[in-house]
C-alpha cells in the first residue's frame, strides 16, 4: 500500500511536468502569427502586444510578420530580422541568451537548490 | 477653508503621533492617557481626508488638488472617488488608513499592554514616515494662487464604477500589511514567549489579504471591460507590483497555518511578514516614481520616487536588521515527512516564494539592463507564463490533497478512494481533449482545476458529517478556499486558451452568425450624458430566432478633457461571454472584433468564493 502511495505521488509530479513539452496541434500560417505577434511588443502602445494592438506601427509588423512566414522564414529569423530593425525592445520574451541568462536561469535554479536543501532535511529526519 | 481645515489638522495628527513616540521612561505616560493620544491623531488625520472629500464634492477650486482633477460637471460618485483618483489624495487615504488600522487594532487586540502600546509605537512611526512624504512632496491643500472657476476634470477612465472602489480595496490590503509588519517587528522586540501575536498576526493577515484579493479582481475586472483588448490580466507591471505582496501574503497566511500542528516557524513568519510589507512600499515606488511605464503612471515624478525609495530602505532596512539581529532562536524541530502536512505546506511556501522573486526580477529586469548596459529590454507576459506557472504547477497539484494531510504521519485515510476518482477523471478528461481541440496548457489546467475541486469535495464528505451551521463551514474553510482557486483556474484555462476571435467589418442592417448564435447590427446612437457624450452600437442577439439580449460596444468621448475611452459591449452568461469592441468606421462600415470568452465567470465566481472563505477565516477562532 505504502508503496503504490509513493508511486502515485511521483507519478502526479513527472506526469504533469514531461507533459508539458508535448504537443500535436497541427500548426498554419495564421497560428504562426498569432503566436509570433502575441509575443511581439507594440512600440507605440501602452505595454500591449503587437497581435492585440490596432495601431498602424501594429499593423505594419503583423503584414511583415506574414510575409516573413510566407517566404518561408521560421521564427527565429523573423524575430532577429526584427530586433536587428527595432532593438531586443520588441521582444517580450528576451532571448535565451548568456547576456539575459539571469533571467532565465535564476527561477529554476533557484527551485532546484531550494528543493535539494528539502530533500536533504527531509533525509535528515 | 477646508483646505486650511485639512492641513492644519493633518499637521496636528503628525505632531501627536510623534509625541506618541517618545519613550516611556521619559514622559510616564499611563495606558489610558497613551491610546487617548493614539485616537486622537487617527481622528485629526480622517478629518483631514474629510476636508478634502469636502473640497472635491464641493469643487472648491481654490485647492489646487481639486483644480487639478476634478470638474463641477461630473457625477456626485465621481467626485469623491476623485479624491483617490491622483496620486497626493490617494497617498492621503494610505495614511488615514496606518491610523485607521491602529486604532482598530487597540479597539480589538487582547494583547497585554506593553506589547499593545510597542505595536502601536511602530505603526505610529510609520504614519510619522508616510505623513512627513505628504506634507513635504505630495500636499493636497496647496491653494491655487489665481481665483479659478473651473477644474482640468478627472481622467476619464477613471470614470468607472469598479475603479472607484478598486483603489481603497487595495489600499486596505496594502496597510494592513503595515499592522502586520508592526507585530512581527514588536514580537522581535519583546521576546514575549506566549505565541499570541501570531493569532492575531493570522488575523490581521487574513484581512488584508481579503482586501488585496478584492482589490485585484477589481483592477482586471475593469481591463477586461474597459480596456478592450478581451483579456483580463496583461502581466502589466503594475498588476505583478499587486500580484507580489498578494502572493507572499498568501504564503504568510498559510504558513500562520502551521500553529495548529504546533509547529509554528516563527523565524519564517516573521521574514514574510516584513516582505509583505516592503513589497506593499517598493510598489508603491516603482509606480510613483514613473520608472516603469505602465497604464498607472498617472503622477510621476523623480523627487517623490526618491523620497519613497528613502522610505523603502528605511523601513525594510529597519525590519529586517531587527530580523537579523533579535531573530528568534527557539528552534523548532520540523517533522518533515514525504508527505506530510508539514512538508506540504513548507513546499507551497518555496514555490510561492520563488514565484514571487521571479515576477520581482522580471519587473525589475528592464531597469537594471538600462542602467548597466543602457539598452532597453521588455519583459512581458510571455516570458512570465513560462517560468511563473510551471514554478507554481507543483504546489496547485500539491494544494488538491494538502487539507487532507496529517501532520504526524505521511498516510492519507482512504487513499484508494482518491486513487480511483483521478484515475476517472483523467480517463473524462483525456476523452474530452480528444474530441476537442488539443491543447497542452488547456489540458494541464482542465485536470489541474477539476482535480482540485473534486479531491476537495471528496475530502469533505470522507472527514466531516454534513450539517448546515456556520461551524460546519468553519471547519471546511480551508476546501471551500481550494474549491475557489480550482473554479478559478478552469475560467482562466478556458477563457485564455479556448478564446476565439473575429474580426467583421460591418453596417447598419447585417447579420453575423458565430457560435450558434446570430447578431444582428440593429442601430447606431449617440446621447449625450452629464459629462460625456456616447455613442453606441447596437446589436441584438438572438439564439434560434429569440431575443436574448442587447449588446451595446461604444465610445465615450469627454469633452473636458478631450479624450475618448473605449466601452466594450459584453453579453455575460455562465458559460460564456460575448464581448465585442467597436473600431473605426469608414463611411457607414465599421469594424468590429468579437471575442467569445469560454467559461471566464469561473474567474469572478473563484474570486468569490476565495474571498468569501477568507472571510469565514477571520471569524474563526
Amino acid at each position: 500500500m505504502m508503496k503504490l502511495q509513493n508511486f502515485f505521488k511521483f507519478f502526479l509530479f513527472t506526469f504533469f511536468i514531461t507533459f508539458s513539452y508535448t504537443s500535436f496541434s497541427k500548426e498554419n500560417i495564421n497560428d504562426n502569427v498569432k503566436k509570433l505577434t502575441l509575443e511581439l511588443r507594440c512600440m507605440t502602445c501602452q505595454n500591449q502586444s503587437v497581435y492585440d494592438s490596432d495601431s498602424d506601427f501594429a499593423k505594419d509588423i503583423k503584414k511583415i510578420v506574414k510575409e516573413k512566414f510566407k517566404e518561408g522564414l521560421n521564427e527565429k529569423e523573423i524575430k532577429d530580422f526584427l530586433t536587428e530593425r527595432y532593438g531586443e525592445y520588441i521582444l517580450f520574451k528576451p532571448y535565451f541568451s548568456s547576456k539575459n541568462l539571469l533571467l532565465w536561469l535564476f527561477p529554476f535554479v533557484l527551485l532546484v537548490i531550494s528543493m535539494l536543501v528539502f530533500i536533504r532535511n527531509l533525509k535528515k529526519n | 477653508m477646508s483646505s486650511i481645515i485639512g492641513f492644519y489638522s493633518l499637521c496636528l495628527s503628525s505632531i501627536i503621533s510623534i509625541i506618541v513616540l517618545i519613550p516611556n521612561s521619559i514622559t510616564n505616560i499611563k495606558i489610558k492617557n497613551f491610546l487617548f493620544l493614539c485616537r486622537c491623531s487617527t481622528l485629526f488625520v480622517c478629518i483631514s481626508f474629510l476636508s478634502l472629500v469636502f473640497a472635491y464634492v464641493n469643487s472648491d477650486f481654490s485647492n489646487f488638488n481639486v483644480f487639478q482633477n476634478s470638474h463641477s460637471d461630473k457625477p456626485l460618485i465621481y467626485k469623491i472617488t476623485g479624491v483617490w483618483g491622483n496620486h497626493e489624495g490617494s497617498i492621503l487615504l494610505w495614511l488615514c488608513m496606518i491610523s485607521i488600522y491602529g486604532l482598530l487594532y487597540s479597539l480589538i487586540s487582547k494583547s497585554l499592554n506593553d506589547f499593545k502600546i510597542l505595536v502601536l509605537k511602530i505603526q505610529s512611526a510609520l504614519f510619522v514616515i508616510f505623513a512627513m512624504f505628504v506634507i513635504f512632496t505630495s500636499n493636497p491643500f496647496l491653494i491655487n494662487s489665481i481665483l479659478i472657476k473651473e477644474g482640468l476634470g478627472l481622467n476619464p477612465i477613471l470614470q468607472d464604477p469598479a475603479l472607484a472602489i478598486h483603489p481603497p480595496m487595495l489600499y486596505l490590503g496594502y496597510v494592513g500589511f503595515s499592522l502586520v509588519f508592526s507585530l512581527a517587528i514588536a514580537s522581535l522586540l519583546k521576546k514575549n514567549n506566549d505565541q499570541d501575536w501570531i493569532i492575531e498576526t493570522r488575523k490581521w493577515s487574513m484581512i488584508s489579504w481579503g482586501f488585496l484579493t478584492a482589490g485585484i479582481a477589481l483592477g482586471s475586472y475593469w481591463a477586461y471591460y474597459e480596456l478592450g483588448w478581451g483579456g483580463w490580466w496583461f502581466w502589466d507591471p503594475v498588476e505583478n507590483i499587486s500580484l507580489m505582496p498578494w502572493i507572499t501574503g498568501l504564503a504568510l497566511v498559510h504558513s500562520l497555518i502551521m500553529i495548529r500542528g504546533e509547529q509554528a516557524i516563527e523565524k519564517w513568519i516573521v521574514f514574510l511578514a516584513i516582505l509583505c510589507f516592503s513589497l506593499s512600499i517598493l510598489g508603491t515606488f516603482l509606480v510613483r516614481s514613473g520608472i516603469l511605464t505602465s497604464v498607472h503612471s498617472f503622477a510621476s515624478d523623480a523627487s517623490r520616487g526618491l523620497f519613497i525609495l528613502l522610505i523603502f530602505f528605511l523601513t525594510t532596512g529597519f525590519g529586517f536588521l531587527v530580523f537579523l539581529i533579535k531573530s528568534p532562536t527557539k528552534k523548532n524541530d520540523l517533522n518533515l515527512l514525504f508527505i506530510n502536512k508539514t512538508s506540504a505546506l513548507i513546499i507551497n511556501n518555496i514555490l510561492m516564494i520563488i514565484a514571487v522573486l521571479t515576477i520581482l526580477l522580471g519587473t525589475i529586469y528592464p531597469i537594471i539592463i538600462e542602467v548597466i548596459t543602457n539598452t532597453r529590454v521588455s519583459v512581458g507576459g510571455p516570458y512570465f507564463n513560462s517560468t511563473v506557472l510551471p514554478i507554481l504547477l507543483p504546489g496547485f497539484l500539491l494544494m488538491s490533497v494538502a487539507p487532507v494531510l496529517s501532520w504526524q504521519t505521511n498516510k492519507i485515510q482512504k487513499f484508494k478512494i482518491y486513487v480511483i476518482f483521478f484515475i476517472i477523471l483523467s480517463a473524462v478528461v483525456c476523452i474530452q481533449s480528444y474530441f476537442t481541440n488539443f491543447n497542452t496548457w488547456g489540458f494541464i489546467g482542465l485536470i489541474l482545476g477539476s482535480w482540485i475541486i473534486t479531491a476537495s469535495i471528496i475530502s469533505i464528505f470522507l472527514r466531516f458529517k454534513f450539517s448546515l451551521s456556520l461551524y460546519y463551514i468553519k471547519i471546511i474553510n480551508s476546501f471551500i478556499a481550494h474549491i475557489g482557486v480550482g473554479v478559478m483556474i478552469i475560467g482562466i484555462t478556458f477563457s485564455s486558451i479556448y478564446q476565439k476571435e473575429y474580426n467583421f467589418n460591418v453596417t447598419v442592417g447585417d447579420k453575423i452568425n458565430i457560435d450558434n448564435v446570430v447578431l444582428k447590427f440593429e442601430s447606431i446612437d449617440i446621447v449625450e450624458e452629464k459629462n460625456y457624450q456616447s455613442l453606441r452600437a447596437n446589436f441584438l442577439l438572438e439564439k434560434k430566432g429569440q431575443l436574448i439580449n442587447y449588446i451595446k460596444p461604444g465610445r465615450n468621448y469627454y469633452p473636458v478633457s478631450k479624450m475618448i475611452t473605449t466601452e466594450a459591449g459584453i453579453y455575460h452568461d455562465w458559460l460564456k461571454d460575448i464581448y465585442i469592441t467597436l473600431g473605426n468606421n469608414n463611411n457607414d462600415v465599421w469594424f468590429i472584433k468579437i471575442y467569445i470568452n469560454p467559461l471566464i465567470s469561473f474567474i469572478w465566481i473563484g474570486v468569490f468564493i476565495m474571498i468569501f472563505s477568507s472571510i469565514i477565516a477571520i471569524l474563526k477562532k
